[in-house]
């Protein structure tokens, strides 16, 4: 919708104050593509926004302490992005914006997606029903994949379900799996190292910040241990993953960005439908597959894909 | 009198006013009546196309889908060939983005494939779906368009099936998320604010350029259902009502008929009306514009024209009180400066001619009516100082001075007024000038300053008149025992005839040998005669009868002249019964003689 020019001048003087809370660590993609979305609406960071990052690596107790500075402090909103968004459940008085891979109904963070009904609204990004999806896409593009290997984020939250639906989407397509978990950022060359022991033909990757920061290192690791690899989104094919299928993250962030401006010019996350992403992408890096020696050429994969990376 | 002070300068102001301002409201008015019609009949060209655009761009997306689905089922249905349909239904997919999954139902109306987006993709025999409504529709129709329905309650989706020409190629059944018509809604503008959205027959919003008002899954369908029935009430044209927003849009419906939405495009009747809201308000600033200036305009006319109007209203006014010298300054270049100089022109000529109207009273002094009515219209100069042959004729009561030193005054000065009004009333009948009575004595000029036929015959009828008429006034006052007679001198020759005197008082005169004669022949003359000298002789002889007395000596003529009476008429004079007293005789000449160096002021030099 068109908003008036004037209706922003007007508030034009006031400085927005929003709180971003993650439990993931800095570098952080998806504030960049928040900032990116804020910009392009016109907020200008220190002139009429400014933010005030709150980050607990991986572990979700330490946000209370945040959650009760939100309380007291004048915020005019929050974002939080996965996992911490559970932490922000005490907050009732401040409007939070949520990006999250798991299902917000599920988790009572809002009433229903159509009518979220309280101060929460946001996106999901449907990573349960798409985990099934990707070990489908893998198969199809390596109809050779006998033993997966599941490389997981255990700190990020909602990620046993996910493994739930890989693992029985691998099941109904006879392929055996290898969960290897790892803790957090400190456990994540470990976690690698066990994915190499573990005698796999192919690598799935969880999206999460952790694994999209360090996507490269995944990427040149399983290429080097010659692991045809699935992954979330984009930016992993990007690095040298191998294919990917999920929502553009970026184009997530960039609507949560036009939620948050609503928010601010006064509406009522209450009155804002939970966001679902329509497009999803599927990308193949072709100079990936040509390393690992897989033809894709008669595979659909290669017709199906939105992006190929040549 | 009460005056009306500003009725005429009302009337021209109003008149100007109005006939200015009247034909530029009624002008103003006219256009903006126009212009709004023009610009309802614009709005609604333009809701149209825009609803039209809309319906036709939603028509071709699910026409599009149609076509594509029937791309599916061109071929029937043969065993071992589900991997092939598979295929088939992924490059759907990749064609189309809002198909979010498709079921291909063979012939005997099992699900064989099955292909999603977000689900896991199915082959082989799968559910038994010949009692979906998609299957029963599709194959009665061979097109089934669903009822919307909001996923997860929040995102719209429809079902579409198509089943091949043959029953034997089967059905396919999509999933589409109408989320994408929101591309082709949000594309449509209407001016700034406008838009266009979509509704199916319950009122759900199915499209709208605010997403997230169709991700609330159908709530407020109230609103819309509202808006959809006003809409469609008034029949393909633009309404003006209440949009989504509780705000007052302007708006118009067009059905997508294959699916049985209506598309209603809509505009604020802020921004609608906007053009006609700022003609508008250029009128009325025109208006105003021209108000003012009628204003201006009209009361400076009225004042040119009102001003000039009071200029001579105090003009007459003082002109009515006798100021002749007043006069009009009008500079206005038109009939009113022509009236002011006309005016003017009056007031100079009333001037005169109260001038002419004061001379003549004067002349009234000494003419005749008759002769100062003749003197009005005659030259000024008739006053003027000349020389000229008159009659001059003195008249004097005989016994007057005796008679004022008994009488009481009452009686003196009734018996002068009588005296006064004989001579006056005989003076008048023979037109002469009377030139001054003084005490008993009277002057009387004749052929001066009016000119006349024969003067001298003139003056010796009217010295008889005179006598005749006293003699009968002094019967009366003999009568009462005041004894009291006439005598009368008349001489002709020239003399020096004009005003004399000072501008506060002027008296007409005659200055010459001739008066001084009459005054003397008045002196010698007895009760009741009249003397009369040679030249009026010479001239009334043939006419009247003269007798001559002898010669006698006048004091300042060098030899004795001879004089004449007139010879009285038959019949006895009521005085004769009373002779003059000698003793009464001489103080009746002294006074006289005294008298008459006051008449003839300038004899002596």
């Amino acid at each position: 919708m068109a908003w008036p020019a004037a209706a922003f001048a007007q508030d034009s003087t006031r400085v927005y104050r929003i709180f971003w809370v993650s439990t993931d660590s800095q570098p952080d993609p998806f504030l960049a593509g928040f900032r990116e979305g804020l910009r392009a609406r016109g907020y200008v960071e220190g002139k009429n926004v400014t933010f005030e990052l709150h980050y607990a690596p991986g572990n979700p107790q330490a946000l209370r302490e945040v959650v009760s500075e939100l309380k007291r402090g004048n915020i005019d909103l929050a974002v939080s992005s996965g996992p911490a968004t559970r932490a922000m459940t005490a907050v009732t008085d401040v409007p939070v914006l949520f990006a999250l891979s798991g299902d917000p109904v599920e988790l009572g963070l809002v009433k229903s997606l159509g009518e979220p009904g309280g101060n929460f609204t946001g996106s999901t990004f449907l990573s349960l029903e798409l985990a099934g999806k990707r070990v489908e896409l893998l198969k199809e593009a390596v109809p050779t994949v006998r033993r997966l290997a599941v490389f997981s984020n255990s700190l990020h939250p909602g990620e046993q379900s996910e493994w739930r639906a890989t693992r029985e989407a691998a099941k109904a397509l006879g392929i055996e799996t290898v969960y290897v978990p790892f803790a957090g950022k400190s456990e994540l060359d470990k976690g690698l190292a066990a994915v190499g022991d573990a005698h796999a033909d192919a690598l799935l990757v969880f999206p999460d910040v952790l694994t999209l920061v360090h996507r490269a290192k995944i990427a040149d690791f399983a290429i080097a241990h010659r692991l045809p690899s699935m992954f979330g989104w984009s930016e992993y094919c990007d690095a040298g993953g191998l294919l990917s299928y999920g929502a553009n993250q970026r184009a997530t962030y960039f609507w949560l960005a036009t939620y948050a401006d609503r928010i601010l010019r006064g509406e009522k996350p209450a009155n804002l439908p939970v966001f679902q992403p329509t497009k999803f992408e599927l990308v193949v890096n072709l100079r990936t597959a040509e390393r690992l020696g897989i033809d894709l050429d008669k595979s659909s994969v290669l017709f199906r894909a939105n992006r190929v990376i040549e | 009198m009460t005056r009306p002070r500003r009725s005429l300068f009302m009337k021209y102001f109003v008149t100007l006013f109005v006939a200015v301002v009247t034909p530029l409201v009624l002008g103003s008015a006219t256009e903006a009546w126009f212009a709004f019609r023009d610009n309802r009949f614009d709005l609604n060209e333009l809701l149209q196309v825009e609803a039209r655009s809309a319906a036709d761009r939603i028509q071709a997306f699910t026409d599009g889908i149609r076509d594509q689905l029937g791309w599916v089922v061109q071929f029937p249905w043969t065993a071992g060939e589900d991997d092939r349909r598979r295929i088939d239904g992924l490059r759907l997919l990749q064609q189309v983005p809002a198909i979010v999954s498709l079921s291909m139902v063979d012939p005997t109306g099992t699900e064989r494939v099955f292909v999603s987006r977000v689900s896991m993709n199915r082959t082989g025999r799968g559910a038994d779906m010949s009692a979906d409504p998609a299957v029963v529709g599709a194959r009665a129709n061979r097109v089934w368009y669903g009822p919307v329905h909001y996923q997860r309650d929040s995102e719209p989706y429809m079902r579409i099936a198509v089943a091949g020409n043959r029953a034997a190629a089967g059905i396919v059944v999509a999933d589409i998320n109408l989320k994408l018509i929101w591309n082709i809604i949000a594309a449509i503008k209407i001016g700034d604010t406008g838009h266009a959205l979509v509704v199916d027959d319950s009122g759900r919003l199915i499209a709208h350029p605010d997403i997230s008002l169709v991700l609330r899954s159908g709530a407020g369908a109230g609103d819309f259902d509202r808006l959809k029935s006003v809409v469609n009430a008034a029949n393909g044209s633009a309404v003006a009502t209440t949009g989504e927003d509780g705000k007052p849009v302007v708006a118009l419906s067009v059905r997508a008929p294959n699916v049985g939405w209506t598309v209603i495009a809509e505009q604020p009747v802020r921004e609608a009306f906007e053009s006609i809201r700022a003609a508008l308000w250029r009128s009325l600033v025109l208006i105003a514009i021209g108000i003012a200036f009628a204003f201006v305009l009209a009361y400076w006319r009225a004042c040119r024209m009102w001003g000039p109007i009071r200029q001579l209203e105090a003009g007459v006014e003082r002109i009515g009180m006798g100021q002749f010298d007043h006069r009009v300054t009008i500079e206005s270049g038109d009939e009113l400066q022509q009236l002011a100089i006309r005016f003017n022109q009056m007031a100079e000529e009333l001037g005169a001619s109260q001038q002419k109207s004061e001379r003549i009273n004067r002349l009234k002094q000494f003419l005749a009516p008759q002769v100062a009515e003749l003197v009005e219209h005659s030259d000024q100069r008739l006053l003027d100082a000349q020389r000229r042959e008159v009659v001059a004729i003195f008249g004097d009561l005989r016994g007057f001075t005796a008679f004022t030193a008994r009488a009481e005054p009452d009686a003196i000065l009734a018996v002068l007024r009588q005296y006064y009004e004989a001579i006056g009333a005989v003076t008048a009948r023979h037109e002469a000038t009377l030139i001054r009575f003084a005490g008993d004595g009277v002057m009387v000029l004749v052929n001066a300053p009016v000119a006349c036929a024969n003067p001298a015959q003139r003056g010796v009828r009217l010295a008889i008149d005179m006598q005749a008429a006293v003699q009968s006034l002094a019967g009366a006052w003999n009568a009462r025992g005041c004894a009291m007679g006439f005598g009368v001198g008349i001489a002709m020759g020239p003399a020096t005839v004009g005003t004399l005197g000072w501008h506060e008082r002027l008296d007409y005169t005659a200055i010459g040998n001739v008066v001084n004669l009459a005054s003397r022949l008045c002196d010698l003359a007895d009760d009741a005669q009249i003397l009369v000298d040679p030249v009026v002789t010479g001239h009334v002889k043939d006419s009247i009868a003269l007798a001559s007395i002898g010669e006698r000596a006048i004091k300042g003529y060098d030899r004795a002249l001879e004089v004449f009476a007139v010879v009285r008429s038959a019949g006895p004079l009521p005085h004769l019964d009373c002779p003059l007293q000698p003793a009464d005789v001489r103080p009746v000449e002294a006074g006289f003689g005294r008298m008459a160096s006051k008449l003839s002021p300038a004899d002596a030099g």
